[in-house]
């Protein structure tokens, strides 16, 4: 097993090429926050070349005014964020643990954060990408602008494709101005179903939230909860439209029954929504903690997570969770032992099969259906698959084909 | 096997009256909005099912027959053309509605129904679907999905791509499959946004669930004149950087100023030479003041005349010459060749004063409209087809525009697609190892190359000349061999037939000899 660090697209290209002739197999790293998701790496005997992404972390181009930019795919969260925050300007994407997730393996693994109901995720503010292919030649596809329809949107296969098609070496994206106003509005329900009345009636409202993230979740990273269940919505945009969802949002869920009510603004507010955004991190998961994410129509939702309470509780295992509510995304949490963890895995996965295993006790992988049970088209992505890496180069076994 | 049984077969399938085989009606589909190209196709079919779409699409793979999908026919870069003849299936039946969930934000339609049509029934329950572009009122969602459509409003929403959340497609082999139905964060590759933007060149989209977005509680529009365009310009890009996301920024030159106000009589003074229009929504709250700071900066870049609009009936007045620019043009120019091309949006002023040197060194009038918001410029070249060389002048124009974005870091599409148009240009952008890339994607779906051929890849290597080369890059030597090359390579002796049905004819007679169908 050896690590590599390129510092230049050229040096990566070399490696997987030396690769590619000598039957060797690729593992990609970027800052390690996702790498407990997928199936163990299938190397089958041939020697693992792992790539530290991090060696490639420069910007690309960056023009503030076009508030577009192109970075390499090692830099993190939190660097990028450092070069456009003094322009006024924001990637609208909050990560898990953004000092250390990468670009490239933000985009690799499809990264969501509690901000996609109002910006989106990657998927929308990707413009262009350059890719190492497994050949080790370099190809590059989309641009700088932020329209473009010029050839194929490859961006989107590389999306979400867990390094199994081609290595991202680069990306370009659209920036948005940082928000003039922001505030965050805390109501705590007692029950699931009246924390569900609020999300839903919010979702057929005309606020203009960008996020409402429903948290069920003890005291965590100095953060504390007021109640078990929590809907938090956060308000950015123009200061009296901020005003207005401060005024108003808080009411329409009191009529709906909220027991408590926290606004934060400033600090207060950013720290949250940190918070918030590391909730579903497994980067550092206890070890006899079982995380998932699950992801249904909107309308489920509620009932999802209301089974899966249910059948946390018959299986004795503590549960913690917090889902983009209105987007039908959530991140369970299960502790216990790991017999009835893996019972209440195959009890939640036979009822909602989009459900991803994120991390779980080292006793209980290779026992779950690590990627659930919902691939729709498999011909296709393993005709993809085999098309893009035909010797089954990149992250080996890894994916769903 | 003949093309007589052929479309006997496909009498049966959709009945008679929805097959067209008599030759001068044939021509109504030798092309779409871009005629610099035109082929007719051999036959036409009407279908309104899916499970039609599939029994024609496997008929058509028996027989060897390239399938081209159409839609309204309005696209403006050749996509529903087909280019090497073969069948045409159209969706102009499959146009209804199927559901509607607003509490799930979405709504599953067929390909055939008309965006404004679409945006008009949304309306009543207070949705609206983002992607809008200019030929709404008659352009179909199977269309957009096609050419990933845009439309004014994509500066804050974002394109056809960001909204479409499952595909039922038709592949090659017959087999339907879909992709997505909203539920998020589907599991493996991301079959529904590949799709988009391909062309129609993966299989046949027969339904669609799309996102739909509740409608803003307020909007207000302002239409600012300007005495030249680069104060308009300038004035975009300081509104961007102010820190807030307009709806749309739209811009208008003198040209266009002059045929709406002939064709719609909206008094805008002969002073005013460049006209913008500037969209926001949101929660009432805050966008007064808003409107006023615009209104400001405006004035600073030295507007002439501003008219902010808050009423639905003063803001349906400010977007009537952006909405109508396109057919006012007839007031104007016999002829236009609209170029669709972005560029980064700090080079707009200098790019649009570039076009103005071009358009004189081809004596040739450009007006401009297009969407400032996203640096996608639309010059349009007034022109006389049937006078001297003025065809030719003004394609020399449309090159010399789309080499100038290229090299100022734009591209050569923005939202109408490459499709036809464009495809030869491609390697202004993309070498072989990028367009190589593509190719293996088209591959996975399209190894038989029956879904519109002749379309995005350059004439000069196409797709299955490019997946071979790969696959010899790759080290697969027997997968290289097994490439489909398909009837592109085939007619490449020839090259597809160029300018109308004579020579088209010609080339399908060359394929007809050589075996290769019918």
């Amino acid at each position: 097993m050896t690590t590599l660090t390129p510092k230049t697209p050229a040096e990566l290209a070399e490696i997987v090429q030396h690769a590619h002739e000598t039957n060797a197999v690729i593992v990609l790293q970027g800052g390690g926050t996702h790498q407990s998701i997928g199936n163990p790496i299938a190397a089958n005997g041939r020697e693992i070349i792992t790539i530290n992404m991090r060696g490639l972390n420069r910007v690309i181009e960056y023009e503030p005014n076009d508030m577009v930019i192109g970075v390499e795919a090692g830099m993190t969260f939190a660097e990028l964020d450092a070069i456009v925050r003094p322009n006024g300007q924001m990637l609208p994407l909050d990560v898990p643990l953004p000092e250390r997730c990468t670009i490239g393996g933000a985009l690799a693994v499809a990264a969501d954060g509690p901000r996609r109901l109002g910006y989106g995720t990657l998927r929308d503010l990707i413009l262009g990408a350059q890719v190492v292919e497994a050949s080790g030649r370099i190809s590059k596809a989309g641009g700088m602008t932020v329209k473009n329809v010029s050839g194929y949107d490859m961006m989107k296969l590389y999306h979400g494709s867990y390094g199994t098609l081609s290595i991202i070496t680069s990306a370009n994206f659209k920036l948005l101005p940082r928000p003039r106003a922001a505030a965050t509005l805390r109501m705590g329900f007692e029950s699931l179903a009246a924390a569900f009345k609020l999300v839903d009636a919010l979702q057929a409202s005309q606020f203009t939230p960008a996020a409402v993230e429903l948290i069920c979740d003890a005291k965590h990273n100095g953060v504390s909860l007021t109640t078990q269940i929590e809907v938090a919505v956060l308000t950015d945009g123009l200061p009296d439209a901020v005003a207005r969802h401060e005024r108003d949002i808080p009411a329409l869920a009191k009529g709906l029954g909220s027991t408590t009510l926290t606004v934060l603004h400033g600090n207060q507010h950013d720290t949250f929504w940190a918070y918030v955004a590391d909730l579903n991190q497994v980067a550092d998961l206890q070890p006899d903690k079982l995380a998932l994410k699950l992801a249904c129509l909107p309308s489920q939702l509620g009932d999802a997570l209301a089974l899966a309470q249910k059948l946390a509780a018959q299986h004795a295992l503590t549960l913690t969770l917090n889902a983009r509510a209105i987007n039908g995304v959530a991140y369970l949490r299960a502790r216990g032992a790991n017999a009835n963890l893996q019972a209440f895995h195959t009890a939640l996965l036979a009822q909602h099969p989009r459900l991803v295993v994120m991390g779980a006790p080292e006793a209980l992988r290779g026992k779950l259906a690590i990627w659930g049970n919902d691939v729709r088209g498999r011909d296709i992505m393993q005709r993809i698959k085999h098309e893009f890496d035909p010797q089954g180069l990149l992250n080996p076994g890894r994916f769903v084909v | 096997m003949n093309r007589i049984a052929f479309i006997q077969a496909l009498e049966k399938i959709v009945g008679k009256k929805y097959v067209v085989q008599d030759k001068a009606a044939l021509m109504l589909y030798e092309a779409d909005g871009c005629i610099m190209e035109t082929h007719a196709p051999d036959v036409v079919i009407m279908p309104t099912s899916t499970e039609e779409v599939a029994a024609a699409i496997k008929l058509a793979r028996e027989y060897d027959v390239p399938v081209t999908a159409r839609g309204s026919g309005t696209g403006l870069s050749g996509g529903s053309t087909p280019v090497f003849g073969g069948l045409v299936i159209t969706t102009t039946r499959m146009n209804r509605v199927l559901e509607l969930d607003t509490r799930n934000n979405r709504v599953r339609v067929q390909p055939g129904v008309i965006n404004f049509e679409l945006s008009q029934y949304l309306m009543t329950h207070g949705y609206h679907f983002a992607a809008d572009p200019s030929s709404q009122k008659a352009c179909s969602i199977g269309g957009n999905i096609a050419m990933n459509s845009g439309g004014p409003h994509c500066v804050k929403y974002g394109v056809t791509g960001s909204h479409v959340l499952g595909l039922k497609l038709v592949l090659e082999d017959g087999s339907i499959m879909w992709t997505g139905d909203g539920t998020p964060d589907g599991i493996g590759y991301d079959l529904t946004g590949v799709n988009v933007g391909a062309a129609g060149g993966f299989g046949f989209v027969s339904e669609t669930w799309l996102r739909i977005m509740r409608m803003p509680e307020s909007v207000r529009v302002v239409l600012a004149l300007f005495p030249e365009i680069r104060g308009a310009a300038e004035a975009v890009s300081e509104v961007i950087a102010s820190g807030f996301l307009p709806t749309a920024m739209e811009m208008m030159d003198k040209w266009v100023i002059k045929a709406v106000n002939k064709s719609y009589n909206l008094g805008i003074p002969d002073a005013a030479k460049a006209a913008l229009i500037i969209e926001v929504d949101g929660v009432d709250e805050g966008l007064d003041k808003l409107l006023a700071e615009i209104v400001s900066i405006c004035e600073k870049r030295g507007a002439l005349e501003i008219r902010p609009a808050k009423t639905p009936e003063e803001q349906i007045n400010a977007w009537a010459a952006r909405k109508n620019a396109f057919g006012a043009m007839g007031r104007v120019a016999r002829s236009y060749y609209l170029v669709d091309t972005v560029v980064p949006r700090t080079k707009l002023p200098d790019v649009l004063e570039q076009v103005q040197r071009i358009s004189e060194k081809y004596d040739l009038p450009v007006a401009n409209v297009f969407h400032a918001g996203d640096g996608n410029l639309h010059p349009l070249v007034l022109y006389d087809r049937t006078r001297g060389d003025e065809d030719e002048r003004a394609h020399k124009i449309a090159t010399e525009v789309m080499e100038l974005c290229v090299s100022v870091g734009g591209v050569i599409s923005g939202e109408h697609g490459v499709a036809l148009e464009k495809k030869n240009y491609m390697p202004a952008l993309f070498n072989d190892d990028d367009l190589g890339a593509m190719a293996a994607l088209h591959e996975c779906f399209n190894a038989s190359k029956m879904f519109n051929p002749g379309k995005t890849f350059p004439d000069s290597c196409p797709p299955g000349a490019l997946v071979a080369r790969r696959r010899r890059i790759l080290g697969d030597k027997a997968g290289a061999d097994a490439v489909h090359i398909g009837r592109a390579a085939a007619l490449a002796n020839g090259g597809p037939a160029r300018h109308g049905h004579h020579d088209q004819q010609q080339a399908l007679d060359r394929v007809v000899k050589q075996g290769a169908w019918v």
